[in-house]
């Protein structure tokens, strides 16, 4: 049966393993051009997508490979939507600091970078804390 | 094929490194063993020929990045030349295009440090 009044979506569901972002990073520049955006704003949503799960895998799981990342890609009325869910260390968009690049031209240095890119390249990126489960929510609109 | 390969040579005393896939968490230690081989031999310019680089993450920046106060403390550099669209965008959106020398080729590179050293 289907149901034409709720956005298409799909969800896919992988290990906390850094070997399989680039299978996820690939899925989301294609529904992004699916979406109906260009080559080089799909490419801007993969890496914004390779940096959150990054970020699910390295922090919220401290690299522990046995836990589990559900992505969903939402499309949504001329927008992709992309929702990261996990059961790791959470945080809320208000603890989420995002580093001044002019600071980081001046003062180089390693690590910061993932959640500039993710606030650059998408239109909208919220953390949200869950009682059983955290999300990562991307938004990126078409046009 | 390989999630990355990366091939190095050297050419007028700079050495060029040529990755060829995507550097992500995933790829990234192997990125960063590359470019550290090249400073503990004291290889302190360092091209980053990025023709074949499909994409860049921070992880991949941040190996860059941990690099850069040594080379240059040492006279050297790390340049970067041959970037597609979208890993331009991704140095640039960080506003690493003004902490980097870029070029368009590899060959533009070899000529404006050839013009340093002259």
């Amino acid at each position: 049966m289907k149901n034409v009044l709720a956005p298409e979506s799909f969800r896919l569901v992988i290990p906390s393993q850094t070997r399989y972002l680039n299978l996820v990073t690939g899925l989301a520049k294609r529904a992004a051009m699916i979406a109906g955006m260009d080559d080089s704003t799909a490419a801007k949503v993969s890496i914004a997508v390779d940096e959150a799960i990054t970020n699910v895998i390295m922090h919220a799981y401290s690299g522990e490979p046995e836990h589990l990342v559900e992505v969903e890609l939402r499309f949504a009325l001329e927008a992709l939507e992309i929702h990261i869910w996990h059961t790791g260390r959470g945080i809320r968009d208000d603890q989420v600091v995002l580093p001044d690049p002019r600071e980081y031209v001046k003062h180089p240095r390693k690590g910061g970078l993932g959640l500039l890119l993710m606030s650059r390249f998408m239109d909208e990126v919220h953390f949200l804390e869950g009682a059983e489960r955290n999300e990562c929510c991307m938004i990126k609109r078409v046009g | 094929m390989a999630d990355l390969s990366i091939q190095v040579h050297e050419v007028d005393g700079m050495a060029v490194v040529q990755p060829e896939g995507f550097i992500n968490a995933h790829t990234v230690r192997q990125f960063e063993t590359a470019l550290e081989t090249l400073v503990k031999a004291e290889k302190f310019t360092i091209l980053l020929n990025c023709q074949k680089l499909s994409y860049i993450s921070s992880a991949g920046l941040g190996a860059i990045m941990g690099l850069i106060e040594t080379v240059r403390e040492n006279q050297g550099d790390i340049l970067l030349c041959s970037l597609q669209e979208n890993v331009f965008a991704i140095f640039d959106t960080l506003g690493f295009t003004q902490l980097y020398r870029v070029f368009g080729t590899e060959d533009e590179a070899r000529q404006a440090l050839a013009g340093k050293t002259e």
